[in-house]
């Protein structure tokens, strides 16, 4: 999938903002939001929180885990651990991009934790690059990639599946050329069972 | 049973639209993730149009300035732009895949099991046809009349089920084999709830079409 398309699954995630505008509920197929309350904060999917801050009609309240102490606890966690750990959120880096870029004066020391999600994000993607190094070499057809999030997945695709696929058929082939053994009938089968 | 979920929608006032779009959206995700054609969900794509209908009737009496018929004109859009891209993703595969898709769906309609909706099959119909006809005009008829026969079956591609995709489990799901090609140990792992994982498609296919995992 294109990562604009990771940000627009991203953008259905709920924000708070504070409106500067009073309306009532707006009933929308989502679900329903509001009243709107001008100086009060209430939730709205991100993609609204972006669209109403785009006319000036609200501030974006920073989420829990935008905090400059929180990250860096994060980051630490995420350079002593060998495994990826729980990200805030499933889509951190779409809403970091997003309020970051509409909101960047709602957010307290913006510049700082723009850095410090992008430290993240570089740690985590080194250690993906390491286990996707280590998956190949053991010739491997299955891992799991726990707490990883959507956008940190789609960046390695299509390179990690066709390579596993790549692998996949060099095994059947030297599979087929190697002594003709009884595994060959089973290949035979599973070799057409894709038609059915 | 995609029959049974039509009058479910319709009938069972529970289904709120807010649950239809999640059901579309999880179905348009696994649709462009997954390399097969997958079971239609015509049910809500029909369901969310009603709805888009309805909601564009109600814009209409808002004046242009409000600021709720922008939002609500957003909304419409991002939804438009999910159900076209689902059912063109559909179409895409139908394209691709016309031979086989339509062998197995004959197949599958007498089971009663059918994955494409009748306008996809007649279009999947259609479109072999005018393949076979363009095929026969610019080539066949002007071949040596023993080679001008047209094997179908041996044009047909196969989407690769043994290709590799992302998961995530909604439920935990034991005893999922994997085959080992080289060795004869056949591996076996458990799903548990909320995982994620990277493996071949074919044995989880099932998995996809029921909603016990989705594609990540």
């Amino acid at each position: 999938m294109d990562p604009y398309e990771i940000e627009f699954i991203g953008e259905n995630r709920i924000v708070s903002i504070i409106p500067n505008f009073s309306y009532d509920k707006i009933y929308l197929i989502c679900g329903e939001f509001g009243p709107f309350r001008a100086g009060l904060p209430m939730n709205v999917p991100l993609w609204l929180a972006v669209m109403l801050k785009q006319k000036q009609k609200c501030r974006i309240v920073p989420p829990d885990w935008m905090d400059i102490e929180i990250l860096e606890g994060i980051k630490e966690e995420e350079k002593k651990s060998r495994f990826f750990t729980k990200m805030p959120n499933e889509h951190y880096m779409v809403e970091a991009k997003l309020i970051l870029g509409a909101a960047n004066e709602d957010i307290p020391r913006a510049a700082e934790i723009k850095t410090i999600i992008k430290d993240i994000w570089d740690i985590r993607m080194s250690k993906l690059r390491t286990s996707m190094d280590a998956l190949m070499k053991s010739g491997g057809s299955y891992g799991r990639l726990d707490h990883l999030t959507m956008m940190e997945i789609n960046s390695v695709k299509p390179i990690l599946p066709e390579a596993m696929d790549e692998l996949y058929r060099i095994k059947v082939t030297s599979r087929k050329t190697i002594p003709a053994t009884l595994n060959s009938s089973t290949y035979s089968q599973s070799g057409t069972s894709q038609n059915t | 049973m995609d029959t049974e979920d039509i009058e479910l929608s319709e009938e069972e006032e529970e289904i709120t639209a807010e649950t239809v779009l999640k059901t579309l959206q999880i179905a348009w995700q696994n649709e462009r993730l997954a390399p097969e054609i997958l079971p239609h969900r015509n049910d809500m794509v029909e369901c969310m149009l009603g709805q888009i209908q309805h909601m564009e009737r109600n814009i209409n009496k808002l004046p242009k300035t409000d600021l709720r018929a922008s939002i609500h004109q957003m909304e419409l859009n991002r939804i438009k732009y999910i159900i076209c891209n689902y059912l063109k993703t559909r179409l895409d595969k139908i394209e691709k895949y016309c031979i086989s898709i339509v062998n197995d769906e004959k197949q599958r309609m007498e089971s009663g099991m059918n994955y494409l909706t009748v306008s996809e099959f007649r279009y999947a119909q259609e479109y072999l046809l005018n393949m076979e006809n363009h095929l026969k005009n610019t080539v066949l008829n002007h071949v040596p009349g023993n080679m001008q026969s047209f094997e179908m079956n041996k044009m047909a591609i196969y989407p690769n089920l043994q290709s590799h995709i992302f998961l995530k489990a909604n439920d935990t799901i034991n005893g999922i084999i994997l085959e080992d090609l080289l060795g004869d140990h056949d591996e076996e792992i458990d799903l548990e709830e909320g995982s994620q994982h990277i493996l071949q498609y074919k044995p989880v296919a099932e998995l996809v079409k029921n909603g016990k995992v989705q594609l990540v």
